[in-house]
């Protein structure tokens, strides 16, 4: 385990470098969009709620439905699939691009970056 | 709800359906070697979304969800965005890694991460623990159900609904059926559906969608009945919401049969995408559920009584009541009965199952018979399958809240302990037995704290609600478990090593 005398570990604060970091950098990322998208959206019909006695969500209406049931009821679902779809995407790059490095590796037997 | 005879139609298209499934399910047994040579293919991914929204199906969502609706409107979203929002923190921080532990069931996984029998004897407890709350609310749906279909009273059809139960799951398992998710799934979402896009059909609503067709019934409420749905904050405040809605989000990332579902996909890509398709069929529900609240709200209105506030069994099932009320067809009336019956009977089947599983294995050998056999330990588990039905019906028979509060309460005991016991054992590898232990059992405390402490000290129902405490628990008890590692000796190299070069995508290092 010891490498160079330093002992590795595994924290989300503090990836290890190369491949996981990249990893934990998307995770942060969606997981901070998906914030927003929860807690953002619940902020803001709380505050068309406070604002004007509920005028904005008695009148808006999206697809047929009150503003406030679209966005809580249909888009926030739908915004989760779409980060999924978005991580699962990325990962599927990403695991092809660290197997293309590893295949090239072997197949040349320098390391990967290394100039011929 | 009884006393109207039995339903003689609707009975036979749900006896029919279960016949189907036990059809399909031996074929399924049948085909399952030829099956296994797709595995990571297009067609396995959706397939894998089927068997995770199937697997999710339950009487919470079918039932439990419309009730809440049209008891308490907008707070029921809270449900929708916690229940598939729980997927995405599922996806990605756990799904990827949990394949790759090769570990089968959350005590085994636990067992394993923390070398520690104790920390998994603790998880499967809370296992058991979490099947029978949750099962509370499937033999809930069961019983009105049943109640509805022969006429019996809620007392009378808790105990029938358990004997059937009870039945279905022997018979299943003497003749070896395999469950087909993925036309389960099917005809769940049909059973669902179609009535609804009957119902706006009849109202002259637009039916093709009828996720977005309701939408008229609300402008009606608000225009001719003076009913608003426009103050959704009226009645509870943003923390009460927000802390309902991230407690189902962790609580559903630390169920034990959703976690379950990771360590069968054949492949991590699978288990990725089967996310993304369980997600997707799973919204195809929570984007219809509302409709139902809200149309039995006008219906209500219409005879008169849009401002009704009923009991708990009658929210409860008023899916099956909107649909009465629009007069449906009696065979589409059973479809959907059909529909809600599949989702609580498998459900609680699946449910009571894990846990005579966690009791059987987990339990049994470590603290009765450290020489069990195979045999004894599957004996052992069909006992308590039987013991856990009898718990389970006893506790039922009280009417004690509505089925999306009684799931919410298993949700939040999932988010306050084998939640964070899985991010923590997979995100830090410092974290160790003495730290999981801690931090579980103050989750246990936290979920049982406004039962015990509410009336003493009411500030701890508003920081910790019975439905809502993962919340502020799920931090807290990851707080717990950071201090209690630190203080105490660090795992194994062993484990840290496997963490850094199977487990993370730290290339091999």
């Amino acid at each position: 385990m010891p490498e160079n005398g330093i002992k590795r570990n595994i924290n989300i604060f503090r990836p290890i470098p190369g491949a996981m970091t990249d990893e934990v950098k998307v995770i942060v990322l969606l997981l901070l969009a998906y914030l927003f998208a929860v807690v953002g959206s619940q902020m803001g019909i709380w505050f068309l709620e406070e604002s004007l006695h509920g005028f904005w969500l008695t009148d808006l209406f999206f697809f047929n439905l009150p503003i406030h049931f679209w966005i809580s009821g249909q888009f926030i679902p739908l915004l989760f699939i779409i980060l999924c779809l978005l991580f699962n995407l990325w990962m599927d790059r990403h695991e092809i691009r660290r197997m293309e490095g590893t295949i090239r590796f072997r197949a040349t037997g320098r390391k990967k970056g290394e100039v011929p | 709800m009884s006393g109207n005879g039995v339903q003689f139609i609707p009975v036979i298209i749900v006896a029919g359906m279960f016949l189907l499934f036990i059809v399909s399910g031996l074929s399924t047994k049948m085909r399952q070697v030829s099956d296994y040579g797709f595995a990571g293919s297009y067609g396995g991914r959706i397939t894998n979304g089927a068997a995770i929204a199937s697997n999710w199906m339950s009487a919470a969502s079918i039932l439990g969800l419309a009730g809440l609706f049209y008891l308490k409107g907008y707070y029921a979203m809270a449900y929708v965005v916690g229940w598939t929002g729980g997927y995405v923190l599922l996806l990605v921080l756990m799904a990827t890694q949990i394949r790759r532990f090769g570990k089968f069931t959350a005590p085994d996984f636990v067992g394993f991460r923390y070398e520690s029998n104790a920390a998994r004897t603790l998880v499967a407890l809370i296992s058991i623990t979490i099947s029978i709350i949750y099962c509370m609310a499937q033999f809930r749906g069961i019983a009105l159900l049943v109640s509805w279909l022969f006429g019996m009273s809620y007392r009378e059809a808790v105990f029938t609904g358990t004997a059937l139960l009870v039945a279905f799951v022997v018979v299943s398992g003497t003749i070896g059926v395999i469950r087909n998710q993925r036309l389960q799934y099917f005809v769940l979402i049909n059973a669902f559906v179609l009535p609804l896009m009957f119902i706006n059909w009849k109202l002259g609503y637009f039916w093709l969608l009828p996720q977005f067709g309701y939408g008229k019934a609300i402008i009606t409420l608000q225009e001719e009945f003076g009913f608003f749905w426009s103050e959704p904050f009226a009645s509870i405040s943003l923390f009460q919401w927000l802390a309902l809605c991230f407690s189902l989000m962790f609580g559903t990332a630390g169920l034990p049969h959703v976690l379950s579902r990771f360590y069968l996909a054949p492949s991590m890509r699978d288990a990725r995408w089967g996310v993304v398709w369980g997600l997707f069929f799973i919204s195809l529900i929570y984007w219809s559920a509302p409709a139902y609240g809200v149309l039995a709200r006008l219906f209500d209105a219409r005879a008169g009584n849009p401002f009704k506030v009923p009991d708990t069994a009658t929210a409860d099932i008023v899916t099956l009541t909107a649909a009465t009320q629009a007069g449906l067809p009696v065979w589409l009336i059973g479809l959907l009965v059909a529909g809600g019956m599949a989702a609580s009977f498998y459900a609680a089947a699946g449910l009571l199952q894990s846990g005579a599983a966690a009791f059987a294995y987990d339990i049994y050998p470590r603290f009765v018979s450290s020489n069990a056999t195979e045999s004894e330990k599957v004996n052992v588990a069909k006992g308590a399958f039987l013991v856990l039905a009898s718990v389970v019906m006893l506790l039922t028979l009280n009417q004690v809240g509505l089925i999306a509060e009684i799931a919410a309460v298993a949700f939040a005991l999932a988010g306050n302990t084998i939640f964070p016991a899985f991010v923590l054992g997979i995100w830090w590898s410092r974290t160790n037995a003495a730290g999981v232990m801690a931090g579980m059992l103050t989750g246990l405390f936290i979920t049982v704290a406004p039962l015990l402490l509410g009336d003493l000290f009411p500030i701890v129902k508003i920081i910790f609600p019975l439905t809502s405490s993962a919340f502020i628990g799920a931090p807290l008890v990851m707080l717990v478990m950071i201090l209690i590692s630190l203080a105490t000796r660090p795992p194994s190299d062993e484990i840290v090593s496997f963490l850094i070069s199977d487990v993370h995508d730290s290339g091999g290092k």
